[in-house]
């Protein structure tokens, strides 16, 4: 399993917001992540994006064919 | 508390719960997240008639951080910011490990009060926030061993049961806060405030949180039975349907301003300790 959910990345900008640090970024939901749910997507206090993500369910069938700007698993 | 103490005019303490840990500048840009962000809300919110503030603490990238040192740099901040705040650090975290729980309450000094939350609560479509007795007795040994004073966070009704079990344990009077929302909390409905109210222990003093577009109706009400209330970023995003609040301060003058218009004084810090058994 990989140490952070392929769907996350970090940027600054997305449509119009913008932000000074690089915040979370959900490549499944293309809109960037509340605070809390990132814990998830970074598997941080025992959590997994794996058990823990219905996003991830939702999207994982995309891995291998559609998701730009994350690694596949 | 009850509708006597509206008649009474006693004075409401106001809570500004100005950042949380769920929700950050993604779903509000006006939402403080770094310690000078967070101190310049608090003072502001005590400039309008705020009497304690509730604390998280996060990382510069808005995410969420538990541990001793963090909570120390935004304490330290805002009682740099403010003249005489009560601070209340949040225990609250769904899936951190009781341990870092704890560290909230190891800042030195340490906070007045904290947060105490009597048990689960569910949270997306995976997640419980599972407050166990054990974490909750847990918690607050350190409180008592560090006077602070606990905030009863009663998610639902029968979170008041949970928190009979420590009720004798509380330096007088025991403080309550009745959340209304969605999923575990209870559902925001006036006739439901008016049973919690009417079934807290005696002697209770009580705060009324409604998240979303139940805290404007859920805290007026609350301010007609007697009780405190809290508003804030943390819990509410909106000033109104589709606007988006400009800042922690616009909520508080807007509590501020109804519960004069009702005759409920506003308390100040002084006062706030005073009610509170705060020494």
């Amino acid at each position: 399993m990989t140490s952070q959910c392929p769907f996350l990345i970090y940027r600054k900008e997305h449509g119009e917001q913008s932000f000074d640090t690089a915040r979370a970024f959900c490549t499944a939901t293309d809109s960037f992540v509340q605070p809390m749910r990132a814990d998830i997507c970074n598997n941080r206090y025992g959590l997994t994006h794996t058990t823990d993500c219905e996003i991830y369910d939702a999207h994982q069938s995309t891995l291998d064919t559609d998701v730009s700007g994350a690694e596949t698993e | 508390m009850t509708y006597q103490s509206y008649l009474d005019g006693e004075p409401v303490i106001i809570t500004a719960a100005v950042t949380g840990g769920v929700h950050g500048k993604e779903a509000n840009p006006n939402l403080p997240e770094t310690p000078a962000e967070i101190a310049a809300a608090a003072r502001a919110c005590e400039g309008a008639g705020a009497s304690i503030v509730h604390l998280h603490a996060r990382k510069e990238n808005g995410e969420r951080a538990f541990s001793t040192d963090a909570f120390q740099e935004v304490t330290d901040a805002v009682r740099s910011a403010t003249d005489n705040i009560i601070i209340q650090h949040s225990t609250g975290g769904t899936a951190a490990p009781d341990e870092l729980r704890v560290e909230p309450l190891l800042t030195d000094p340490a906070p007045e009060m904290a947060s105490l939350d009597m048990g689960p609560l569910n949270r997306y479509g995976k997640l419980t926030s599972e407050n166990t007795r054990s974490l909750v007795d847990r918690l607050h040994e350190v409180m008592l061993d560090r006077n602070i004073k606990p905030e009863l966070e009663v998610f639902n009704g029968g979170h008041l049961n949970e928190s009979l079990r420590i009720i004798d344990d509380l330096v007088a009077p025991p403080y309550i806060n009745l959340v209304f929302g969605g999923g575990t909390t209870t559902i925001p409905h006036p006739r439901n405030l008016c049973t919690l109210a009417d079934t807290l222990p005696p002697g209770t003093e009580f705060n009324i949180l409604g998240f979303g577009p139940h805290q404007l109706p859920m805290t007026t009400q609350g301010l007609l039975l007697g009780g405190h209330v809290r508003v804030g970023l943390e819990d509410n995003l909106y000033y109104r349907r589709g606007e988006l609040a400009t800042s922690n301060e616009q909520l508080v003058k807007r509590a501020v301003r109804i519960a004069t218009e009702l005759g409920r004084p506003i308390a100040t810090p002084k006062q706030a300790r005073s009610i509170l058994g705060l020494k």
